[in-house]
């Protein structure tokens, strides 16, 4: 469903991506995980056709208007209300305007589909960048830190909810800092250093590889013996 | 189309609640009225429509480059161009919705300074045509500096000597001939040159603001080509 192979990317001198290759099969959910710094964003931007890689092909199995984006930026309109802001969406791709309420209720944002996004917390904004990401029902789903900087149970909310996601058939890509996360979400998972894969496989096989099962698969623990550093 | 329509009702809601550029199509038909009724009406030496095209130009010249810029430099700043262009907007579907939200303001502020001018029916029609077709100059000038900066504060700063030079000139050639002549070529003063003697026709001052506009439009492109709307 998604792929990339050998790809290279550079900003002036610095090497962000040096020949990265990795796929994704339909259906899946596909974690990238790294330092910040390692390279996500820049493969997600990739991917999305944002960023032209320097060398190296990559390709996705469907059309960027069956595609669902949550980036580090959320792009929200401040001064609209969060209901207004999918309406800009919902009209794009010629939807009714029910898929906006339905939307923002699967988030849990359907009590405030008149606040203005300005009026919103971190949360709020990030779960409304959610709800625009799903708003079409994408067959495949880019979510670059899709929790960062949210509460447990905040997170825990959006985990069930991609985790719905994939049960109704999308494809998922997601990126995070968050071992656990990783693990307990991802049927795969890539791990990336300095631009370079370090390791991928199932979360639970790579840790048996690298002896790093105790009562929880251990990521964290694989990512230090491939790095000679920690996540944080 | 879609696409157009959406950008269009996004822009209408937003520029309702955005109070910093509201203002500017508020302030100067206002300044306009005020000054009109209370400093030229009854002052033999000042014309009754001096009020009006001189605000109508510094209008055209700053509210409007200033809306367009700020509106498209604000929305490459947050990074929400990026999710219109990744589901399918065309960067022209995009500038002719906000251009086209921005053009109707400015057509509800024109006709308040008609009003205020106080022209008689043909006169009234010729001053909108060049207030609509300077309108357009403007935006696309605004649109060419709201894609070239690189932030909205830079595009603020870089609008400002643009929209002094063209929103204040025509005024200063009202007093000084070698301004006047100079100004000739800026669409901003086709206002005054129509105003002051709709006897000559609308033929010269158009055929001034159409060229203005060629112009704009092909730095626009120049613009557009070197940065794109992405930032
Ligand atoms: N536009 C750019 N110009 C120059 N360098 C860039 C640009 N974008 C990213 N980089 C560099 O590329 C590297 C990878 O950045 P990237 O944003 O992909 O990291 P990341 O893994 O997403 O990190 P984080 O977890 O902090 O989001 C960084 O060293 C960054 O400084
Ligand atoms: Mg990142």
């Amino acid at each position: 469903m998604i792929s990339m192979n050998n790809i290279v990317k550079k900003f002036g001198s610095q090497t962000v991506l040096s020949e990265v290759s990795f796929e994704v099969k339909q259906g899946e959910m596909f974690g990238l995980l790294g330092r910040s710094g390692a390279g996500k964003t820049t493969i997600i931007n990739i991917l999305t056709n944002q960023l032209k890689p320097d060398g190296g092909s990559h390709k996705i199995g469907v059309t960027s208007y069956e595609t669902g984006l949550m980036l580090d930026e959320d792009g929200l309109y401040d001064r609209l209300s969060c209901l207004d802001n999918l309406q800009v969406f919902a009209t794009i791709y010629g939807i009714s305007d029910k898929n906006s309420k339905d939307a923002l209720d699967k988030v849990g944002l359907g009590e405030s589909a008149n606040k203005a996004v300005s009026q919103l917390s971190k949360g709020m904004r990030q779960r409304l960048a959610l709800a625009r990401a799903i708003l079409h029902n994408p067959k495949v789903l880019f979510l670059d830190e899709p929790t960062g900087g949210l509460d447990p149970n905040t997170a825990q909310g959006i985990h069930k909810l991609i985790q719905g996601l994939q049960k109704q058939g999308a494809t998922i890509f997601l990126t995070t800092h968050n071992m656990d996360e990783a693990v307990k979400l991802c049927d795969r998972v890539l791990l990336l250093h300095k631009g370079k894969i370090v390791e991928q496989g199932v979360p639970t096989e790579i840790c048996e590889r690298h002896d790093a099962v105790k009562t929880v698969p251990d990521l964290e623990k694989v990512f230090i013996k491939m790095t000679g550093e920690g996540l944080s | 189309m879609k696409s157009v329509q959406a950008i269009f009702v996004k822009q209408s809601k937003d520029m309702i609640k955005n109070f910093s550029v509201l203002i500017m199509f508020v302030i100067f038909p206002l300044v306009a009225f005020v000054m009109t009724h209370f400093v030229a009406r009854g002052n033999y030496d000042i014309p009754d429509t001096m009020f009006t095209t001189m605000m109508a130009s510094i209008f055209s010249g700053m509210a409007l480059i200033q809306a367009a810029c700020g509106v498209i430099a604000e929305d490459r700043e947050k990074k929400s161009i990026r999710f219109l262009v990744i589901a399918g907007v065309k960067p022209l579907a995009y500038l002719a919705g906000i251009g086209g939200v921005i053009l109707i303001a400015s057509l509800i502020s024109s006709l308040a300074f008609g009003f205020i001018g106080g022209f008689a029916r043909d006169e009234f029609i010729a001053f909108m045509l060049v207030m609509m077709s300077g309108a357009i100059a403007s935006i696309i000038l605004g649109a060419t500096i709201g894609v070239y900066a690189n932030n909205a504060q830079a595009a603020s700063g870089l609008s400002l000597p643009f929209a002094v030079i063209l929103g204040f000139a025509p005024m200063v050639a009202q007093f000084n001939e070698r301004v006047e002549s100079f100004v000739g070529f800026f669409y901003t003063q086709q206002i005054n040159v129509v105003v002051n003697d709709f006897t000559a026709g609308l033929a010269h001052p158009l055929t001034v603001i159409w060229l203005n506009i060629a112009v704009l439009a092909v730095l626009f492109i120049l613009a557009y080509a070197k940065k794109g709307l992405g930032s």
